[in-house]
């Protein structure tokens, strides 16, 4: 489970996350949407504890990020939009690493690192060094790395950018199978269609704050138009200056 | 089963795993890949260390003849001066690998401890800081163990004295980068350039004081005694370089009899445990440091407001794009683009300025010195040789990447209406140009500060011209003959095989052009200055007009070669290239 309590960061004089409510249960897949600047990076920075709220107090399964930091990434898993690994490292020795980072015993993790090479298909090149993976290889190991312990929640930053259809599609049946498990699955993106397929809610974020949090079908409902394709209810909302009544700004 | 945390000796059995692994990896790559390059290094690295040593052995045999008991102020002299390095470059290893480094960001969202993280970066950047110091030290202490017939002891605890000593430098760096951050975020830079200015002013003084305001000639007994006593004030009891050469001098005591060298070496372990007993505080004191600044400052600094600038039209750029006709000549406009480029890139143009400013500096106290002729006309060979070698490291790490950089680049220049030579020269007309500005002035600054007559200027100059040509031409040809387009770094880039290749040749045409002229130009002084040489006829022949002129025709000769035969070369691959 997720919790936002009031978390608000700010760049300067800049609001970037303005007083952010916002609780996501566990086995809920939520996505965040949001033109560029909108706030996204900084709200799944402060989630993944690069950066810490001015104001306000985030949870991941009860841990306060700040106070236990270590507690909470225990539960995390993250996949960000430019995945780091260690370009002198091997697939099968990075996934090895992270097994021992969670103390996952020797002769679980060795199953759990044949299951995740399985399930993402990494056969051909986990022996191989990381340099010369190619940037859909890379991702596909990152997300390997992020099931390795089965966290509690899951952060994905822009998840499919590089990932070729068969492999969008592994990630995808995976993380429905996991939010059915109970896993919570917090989700920034800017493909629309992902976030209609996917999400069992979804926030708009405009200038910091979330101008709209609920369900496609909610959204449909609230904004008035002729057309309701995701597409124009999404343009709808983030291009409008008064929009702000009209949508609710909590998840309360 | 629910995961686990980690307790320390974990953790940091974890990192220096991964650290183990990434290394063996590392060593096996450049083994399997680059045996030309790993062997050169290695040869290179080899020869360089028995050079060290030589001159060392030479030096503390001369010391010990005639100057015993300056030993100790050399050696503090020496270790303090490396203090201070050591702590300003682990400092900014340390600020780009805890802060600025795509490991920092993804090991901070994992369950690991901040000092945990703390202590991998620091047990690299110790590494990164102090190899420069074991392979300077190591020829220098084994030297003096040698030549002061000192017991095996001496040799055995050399190791743990350096390891444990350059713990303290590094550890007060990284202790001052993190309170820099955790505490002063958007003063930083405003710190640090202060602190560097402050730093740069008190070596100054430091350098004046000491060797600038002596009042007698240069290199007599009585400029010996007056230097040593200024330097003197490195001879501080707190200073951690005290314990280290009092320690090390204990240590290469060879008592008259044996109970009188026990004693000593008892001495010498006493600062080894003073010595040790600090590193360990000091690295326990950055170890608390990281633990409660260490989040709270990468978060700080990623909070920062980027500065947004927007970028005026420079009066250069302005000036190069309007001179000539009014259509824009490809050449012109990617000099223009590369102008640019160097100017927003702070990590090459402060290089620059740095080894340049520092090379200037140096020369402009040459006039300190109060030099015979003969002496004013090596140094000024020397200053010309060492002038190209600065030369070459930069057209090598930032020229000689150049072409492979603009492969990423290529679907762009590709599309263009220019042809693929132009893109070659413009890269050698701007490390032409770039190169010469400085170098022309640098050779004219020291030539004048030594007093070297017109002729020698002349002669200098010339070869200066031939340099930069030369590296030039070499770095982007080789750079045009061997790009590789795949790689991002121009770090990577220029420590591969072409890279290196192109160091050694450019290295290598330095010696020849410094050597040709450094025998014509020098004989040439001593005729002068003797009348008549005693040597032979080789020495007279080499000394005389004709040799000069011969000398110079073969630099100029050099000079083209180096430029114009790479170059074609570099011009004809990069033709055929299918990118």
């Amino acid at each position: 489970m997720i919790q936002f309590e009031n978390a608000t960061r700010t760049y300067g004089n800049k609001v970037a996350v303005s007083d952010l409510s916002l609780t996501i249960p566990s086995g809920e897949l939520f996505a965040l949407l949001g033109p560029n600047g909108a706030g996204k990076t900084t709200t799944i920075k402060m989630l993944v504890g690069l950066l810490r709220p001015s104001r306000g107090v985030i949870r991941v399964c009860g841990h306060d990020l700040i106070t236990e930091t270590r507690s909470a990434h225990l539960h995390l898993g993250y996949v960000p939009d430019e995945p780091y690994l260690y370009d002198k490292l091997t697939g099968h020795e990075f996934l090895r690493f992270i097994a021992d980072m969670y103390r996952i015993p020797r002769d679980l993790s060795q199953e759990r690192i044949k299951r995740e090479i399985d399930r993402f298909e990494l056969h051909e090149f986990a022996d191989e060094l990381a340099e010369n993976y190619s940037l859909g290889m890379r991702q596909r190991l990152v997300f390997a790395a992020a099931f390795l312990h089965d966290p509690d929640v899951l952060v994905l930053d822009e998840p499919m950018v590089g990932l070729d259809p068969r492999s969008v599609r592994i990630v995808k049946d995976l993380l429905k199978a996991k939010t059915a498990d109970g896993m919570t699955v917090f989700m920034s993106t800017h493909t629309l269609a992902m976030a209609e397929e996917m999400a069992d809610r979804m926030g708009i974020m405009v200038q910091g704050n979330l101008k709209f949090l609920g369900t496609v079908s909610e959204l449909r409902e609230q904004v008035d138009m002729e057309t309701r394709s995701l597409e124009n209810l999404y343009l709808e909302i983030t291009s409008s200056e008064t929009g702000e009544d009209e949508v609710a700004s909590d998840d309360t | 089963m629910q995961n686990q945390l980690l307790d320390i000796p974990q953790e940091n059995q974890l990192t220096r795993r991964l650290r183990g692994t990434i290394a063996w990896n590392l060593v096996t790559t450049i083994f399997q890949q680059s045996r030309f390059r790993f062997g050169l290094v290695l040869v290179l690295s080899t020869i360089f260390w028995a050079a060290v040593f030589c001159l060392f052995y030479d030096a503390f045999n001369f010391i010990d003849s005639m100057h015993a008991e300056v030993m100790s102020l050399l050696f503090n002299t020496f270790f303090s001066a490396l203090m201070v390095m050591m702590i300003f470059s682990t400092g900014i290893l340390m600020y780009g690998g805890l802060y600025r480094s795509g490991e920092s960001s993804f090991l901070l969202t994992c369950p690991l401890r901040a000092e945990a993280i703390h202590a991998h970066k620091f047990t690299e950047a110790l590494w990164f800081s102090s190899w420069g110091f074991i392979l300077l030290g190591s020829p220098m202490l084994i030297a003096y163990g040698i030549v002061r017939d000192a017991p095996w002891s001496f040799f055995i605890m050399l190791i743990p004295f350096i390891v444990t000593f350059v713990i303290i430098p590094a550890s007060i760096g990284s202790i001052l980068c993190m309170l820099l951050v955790a505490g002063l975020p958007r003063l930083r830079l405003h710190t640090l350039s202060i602190s560097l200015a402050l730093v740069a002013m008190g070596i100054l003084w430091f350098s004046w004081s000491t060797f600038g305001s002596v009042q007698s000639q240069a290199l007599t007994p009585a400029w010996f005694e007056e230097t040593l006593s200024r330097l003197a004030m490195t001879e501080q009891i707190f200073l951690p370089s005290w314990w280290l050469s009092s320690g090390l001098l204990d240590a290469a005591l060879r008592g008259e009899s044996r109970e009188l060298t026990h004693k000593s070496t008892l001495e010498a372990l006493k600062f080894l445990g003073l010595i040790l007993a600090n590193a360990l505080f000091l690295s326990l004191v950055a170890s608390w440091v990281a633990r409660w600044t260490y989040r709270k400052g990468y978060s700080n600094l990623q909070a920062e407001v980027p500065t947004r600038r927007h970028r005026k039209i420079f009066w250069l750029d302005e000036l190069l794009s309007r001179t000539g006709s009014q259509v824009g000549n490809p050449i012109r406009l990617l000099l223009v683009k590369d102008l640019q480029i160097f100017r927003r890139d702070v990590s090459q143009w402060s290089q620059f300025v740095i080894f340049f400013g520092l090379l200037a500096l140096y020369f402009y106290n040459l006039r300190s010195f109060n030099y015979s002729h003969v002496y004013a006309s090596l140094i000024g060979h020397l200053n010309l040789a060492v002038v190209g070698l600065i030369l070459s490291t930069f057209t090598t790490r930032f020229v000689f990447p150049s072409i492979s950089l603009e492969g990423r680049r290529f679907w762009i220049l590709g599309l263009l209406p220019i042809h693929r030579d132009q893109i070659v020269w413009s890269k050698f007309l701007f490390s032409f140009v770039g190169g010469l500005i400085p170098c022309l002035g640098l050779i004219l600054l020291s030539d004048s500060m030594l007093g070297l007559p017109w002729g020698a200027v002349f002669v200098h100059l010339t070869c200066c011209l031939a340099l930069c040509g030369g590296l030039s031409g070499i770095a982007v040809g080789m750079g045009a003959s061997m790009p590789n387009f795949r790689e991002s770094s121009p770090a990577k880039i220029a420590a591969g095989f072409g890279g290196t290749l192109s160091l050694v040749l450019s290295a290598m045409f330095i010696i020849l052009i410094v050597i040709t002229v450094g025998f014509t130009n020098h004989f040439n002084l001593l005729q002068q200055t003797i009348g008549q040489l005693s040597g032979n006829t080789t020495s007279r022949l080499l000394g005389s007009y004709g040799g000069q002129v011969a000398s110079l025709l073969i630099i100029i000769a050099g000079g083209l070669l180096a430029t114009f035969l790479p170059l074609v070369l570099g011009i004809r691959a990069f033709r055929q290239l299918e990118p």
